[in-house]
């Protein structure tokens, strides 16, 4: 390697002068040695000059032995290579096609994979960013993912700042925000004051979110918008800055804008809105039981420290002990602590905390997101080694074809390693090629699996040098896997036998060689097929997983808080509107329940069971508010007791008031009641010993898919939506007739109640089919990669096939004018044939079995080792294969032994 | 590697300059005589192939180089044996000893 150094151009010209001065100085003094011994000047320059053999051809030797041959063949070779594909188009592009394929491919995926996974935020030195965690019995109540703290615990922390330079907390939710026009829902960050100086953000216009807002709850009202919703949404409007808009309906001023590419802590779900802590509750955010800022007991914000440079994680945490442990010991006489046994109390003592590094922030969708992607991965690298082995297959195919080219060149002086190197060189130009193809086709790839994605959140496609460095050393063992085969090959090929035998022994060793890649060809399809066999089972079984009808079926999601709705007469419009919907002639039936069903998200709870004997729930149950009537809405089935009727309504105008009745889930029963009848048993919401029990179960419902559709049968309990407040919520509406003429009918209902409250109206199967979307993504891609793979692997074997044929033409000639039959003939191929599919299989089964870790967590309904699957893949491949071989087969049946032996 | 367009194999000529530098340094030309010397003429060294061979060495690091006043006064490019070089040049020794040896008995064989 060191050679290259020679290339340097100061010290090219400095060997350059040298070079001269030394063979100036030979020929010098040969002329003088000449002229001493008699001969005249001219003839002894004449002489030397013929004894030099070519003075140019000296200095090109001698440049060659510095480096310039190692690099001038390389550019022989490329152009050489260059001429050789335009002359064969067809295995061009075929080559070219299946290389850029997989690299767009697994690009696009790396490019996802990379921004999920490996960015980093983009504030000031995200490194020294922490997140805490409290670990163990925290006697909090909290709603959401991770660890979340209460604003007085982010409070203390921000005085930790022999550990800390400076601490923030953050809570992510969606606001509806107005300026003026029809309010939109805009996802926000609601964050402690130091947050934007902590992390080091400048503002684009105005002034961001600073100390001053985080003083009295209540009192600041401010917004800071983001960059991207300003320029998209406000049409970058500076004149923005001090107007008064509208969040969750309350008045709030915009103080600032954030600077482009701010997107906050979350790199999946950005935020397009800062508001204070101080403002939670105005911004309607969580549930009344959480907004109660300097509640300790109310766990709702994310925390964040700065590590102090020079402090090591190690360090912050022991740092942090002191604090901690008081904190502990002073929390059980603070306001609102539970009352709790003696022995919940030591469990609390002896919680902990932890802190991590979160250099690229922090985000619940992130796990979710990212092993689909996993998955595809795997897919994409392993369409890739498919083509580059059939790129392989198809160098070697030629490299037979060419092998007296190679022989000759040997013979008259070549290399053996001069000529597996221009075989590479070739084999890395179609790499090469293919990779810019691929690398130009991958943001439409991504896009496409975006798409696909259930929380797309923000990430858009980048080609940076990253993403770049990937793809080039994907092309890069892309050609080396095409290439070394032919390459190897060379150095078989025994010189003389294959120059005097006209070729056909040389290349025997390249059959076997091609029969071994087309067999690993079949393997990776086949490993293919057989995901895509899962993947498409595991669509059609989610699909078989409602439980309930959705045809029909329509959501009218209303929100009158959004329009400054209080909550007792929020609960008077929801009761409105419901009766407005049951009127509709179009309208079936129409009930009410809290949240939407196959979002992904469910609250749950910890229960205490009372029947004969009184015992705690030993995990959480579901929960969910339904009103009368909604089983039968959505055609859930009822399979013992009742439904909720009118009598559990709470009357109209009268307070809330304390869950009344129940109706459980079928697994609930079976998990807590086994054979005894649970309707009259009585629940209380809690785990603790003075959980009152006074919520009577009145019925029990089939199970049906209530989160996602891959709900297996989690225990649910129905609570009556009426008991508690009622001022929001999902009306589920089964109509006749077409969705149009329902869904103008329905707008109008609301309308008449208020024309001003946001109604969200959505087709039942719509999101059944947004909740299946990775599903349908795996089982198409999938299905996709496995139908490339197989053409891919079926061109592979046609060609090795008809090689074969052609090379044993004679033999099997021979064989025939010995007497044997044309189906003895057929055999003989087609048992090469078995024999590589065959191969194949035994690959690709603990092939499958190794990648199982991958996908199994996508799967649904089957597992990895599922035999029909295996079989129908397998006979798919074995019957793709043996077609491909049948009409190289065909041709040797039909060979004439008199043509064949003549040949 | 390329091609020798001398009758001497390539390796034979490597070979004869590390034993012809073994000696004591020198240059190029010096080289060329040395060996007509010592071969009492009987090889007629191609000049032009003696010089890529000596590059060639240099870049295999069994030769260094140093620019010295010669025995005429003017400076010349003397070339002497690395401790690589004279590792190398034993190494190619033995081999030749040992292809000579087959090749006599061989031709020892019908006598």
């Amino acid at each position: 390697m060191w050679k290259l150094l020679n290339l340097l151009p100061g010290r090219r010209q400095r060997m350059e002068r040298e070079l001269e001065r030394e063979l100036r100085y030979h020929i010098d003094r040969r002329v003088d040695d000449l002229v001493r011994s008699g001969v005249s000047e001219t003839d002894a320059r004449r002489q030397v000059a013929i004894e030099f053999g070519g003075a140019l051809q000296v200095r090109e030797d001698v440049q060659d032995a510095w480096v310039w041959r190692w690099l001038s063949n390389g550019q022989r070779d490329l152009q050489y290579a260059g001429r050789l594909l335009r002359r064969n188009p067809t295995f061009a592009a075929t080559a070219l096609l299946s290389i850029a394929l997989g690299i767009a491919a697994s690009t696009a995926v790396f490019s996802l994979i990379d921004q999920v996974l490996f960015r980093r935020l983009p504030v000031r030195e995200p490194e020294a960013l922490v997140y805490f965690n409290w670990k163990g019995s925290t006697m909090q109540s909290g709603y959401g993912y991770d660890y979340l703290s209460s604003y007085p615990l982010c409070r203390e922390l921000q005085e930790q700042r022999h550990v800390f330079d400076g601490v923030i907390c953050r809570y992510p939710n969606t606001v509806s925000f107005s300026s003026g026009q029809q309010p939109q829902q805009v996802r926000a960050e609601v964050v402690s004051g130091s947050y934007f100086n902590v992390l080091g953000i400048q503002p684009r216009l105005g002034r961001l979110i600073d100390g001053s807002d985080d003083v009295s709850p209540g009192g600041h009202p401010v917004v800071v918008i983001g960059e991207t919703y300003w320029r998209n949404n406000l049409a970058g409007d500076p004149t923005v800055i001090g107007r008064r808009v509208l969040v969750s309906g309350y008045p709030m001023t915009v103080i600032g804008i954030a600077p482009a590419g701010f997107i906050g802590m979350d790199p999946l779900q950005a935020a397009s809105l800062w508001m204070p802590a101080t403002m939670a509750v105005q911004a309607g955010n969580v549930d009344a039981y959480w907004n109660q800022l300097m509640n300790r007991r109310a766990a709702w914000l994310h925390v964040f420290g700065r590590l102090k440079p020079g402090v090591t994680l190690e360090a912050a945490k022991a740092g942090l002990e002191p604090w901690f442990r008081s904190m502990l010991a002073n929390e059980p006489s603070t306001e609102g602590f539970p009352k709790v046994t003696s022995d919940q109390l030591q469990r609390f003592f002896s919680s902990t905390f932890d802190l991590q590094f979160v250099p690229t922030g922090l985000s619940s969708g992130r796990r979710q997101f990212q092993r689909p992607l996993w998955v595809i991965m795997a897919g994409s690298v392993i369409l890739l080694l498919l083509a580059s082995l059939n790129v392989a297959g198809l160098l070697l195919a030629r490299g037979a074809a060419r092998s007296r080219e190679f022989t000759t060149r040997m013979g008259i002086g070549a290399s053996r390693g001069r000529i597996a190197g221009q075989l590479l060189v070739e084999s890395a130009l179609i790499a090469l090629a293919g990779s810019v193809l691929g690398v130009m086709a991958a943001p439409a790839v991504s896009r496409v699996i975006l798409f696909f994605l259930p929380q797309t959140g923000d990430v858009a496609v980048r080609i940076d040098v990253k993403i770049l460095t990937f793809a080039f050393m994907a092309s890069s063992i892309t050609a080396l896997v095409c290439g070394l085969a032919p390459a190897l090959q060379t150095r078989r090929t025994p010189l003389v036998a294959s120059l005097t035998d006209r070729s056909r022994v040389a290349a025997a060793g390249g059959v076997r060689l091609r029969k071994m890649l087309v067999a690993g060809q079949l393997a990776f399809t086949l490993v293919l097929l057989i995901g895509s066999g899962l993947f498409v089972q595991t669509l059609a079984r989610l699909q078989g997983n409602l439980g309930f009808d959705s045809d029909r079926l329509v959501t009218v999601s209303v929100d009158p808080a959004s329009n400054g709705y209080a909550e007792p007469d929020g609960e008077r419009v929801m009761r409105q509107v419901l009766q407005r919907l049951q009127a509709i002639p179009g309208v079936e039936r129409a009930a009410v329940a809290n949240s939407s069903m196959l979002t992904g998200g469910m609250a749950s709870s910890m229960v205490t069971i009372e029947s004969d004997r009184r015992f705690t729930a030993d995990r959480a149950a579901a929960r969910m508010r339904v009103g009368p009537g909604f089983f039968p809405t959505i055609g859930a089935q009822v399979i013992a007791g009742r439904d909720f009727d009118e009598r559990d309504v709470r009357p109209a105008g009268e307070k809330p008031r304390a869950y009344q009745s129940v109706i459980v889930s079928e697994s609930f029963m079976r998990r807590y009641f086994k054979d005894q009848n649970p309707i009259g048993a009585h629940i209380g919401m809690g785990n603790r010993p003075d959980t009152k029990t006074t919520i009577e179960i009145i019925g029990v419902v089939k199970d049906f898919s209530r989160r996602t559709l891959r709900d297996e049968q989690v225990e649910t309990i129905f609570l009556q939506y009426f008991d508690s407040q009622s001022a929001d919520g999902t009306f589920y509406v089964r109509i006749r007739g077409n969705a149009e003429s329902a869904f103008s009918a329905i707008r109008s209902a609301v309308a008449q109640v208020d024309p001003q409250v946001p109604v969200t109206l959505g087709v039942f199967d719509d999101q059944i089919e947004r909740s299946l979307r990775t599903e349908r993504m795996l089982a198409s891609l999938s299905s996709a990669f496995g139908t490339l793979a197989l053409l891919l692997a079926v061109i592979g074997l046609y060609g090795v096939m008809a090689f074969v044929v052609t090379q044993r033409t004679q033999e099997i000639g021979l064989r025939m004018a010995l007497g044997a039959s044309r189906s003895a003939a057929v055999w003989l191929i087609l048992r090469d044939a078995a024999a590589m599919i065959a191969g194949g299989t035994l690959i690709a089964l603990p092939a499958a079995w190794a990648l199982r870790r991958f996908v199994e967590s996508e799967l649904f309904g089957v597992s990895v080792l599922h035999a029909p699957t295996i079989a129908v893949a397998a006979a798919v491949l074995a019957l793709a294969g043996f077609s491909a071989a049948l009409r190289p087969a065909w041709r040797a049946a039909t060979v004439n032994p008199t043509d064949a032996l003549r040949m | 590697m390329g091609t020798a367009r001398f009758p001497i194999p390539q390796g034979t000529l490597d070979m004869l300059i590390l034993k012809v530098l073994s000696l004591e340094p020198a240059h190029g030309y010096g080289i060329a005589q040395r060996v007509q010397q010592i071969s009492r003429e009987a090889v007629q060294l191609n000049q032009g192939s003696l010089y890529p061979a000596l590059h060639r060495l240099e870049q295999k690091r069994w030769l260094k180089s140093e620019w010295r006043e010669s025995e005429t006064g003017r400076e010349a490019k003397f070339y002497s044996l690395t401790r690589a070089g004279a590792r190398q040049l034993a190494v190619e020794k033995e081999t030749w000893d040992r292809l000579t040896t087959a090749v006599q008995l061989i031709f020892n064989e019908g006598q």
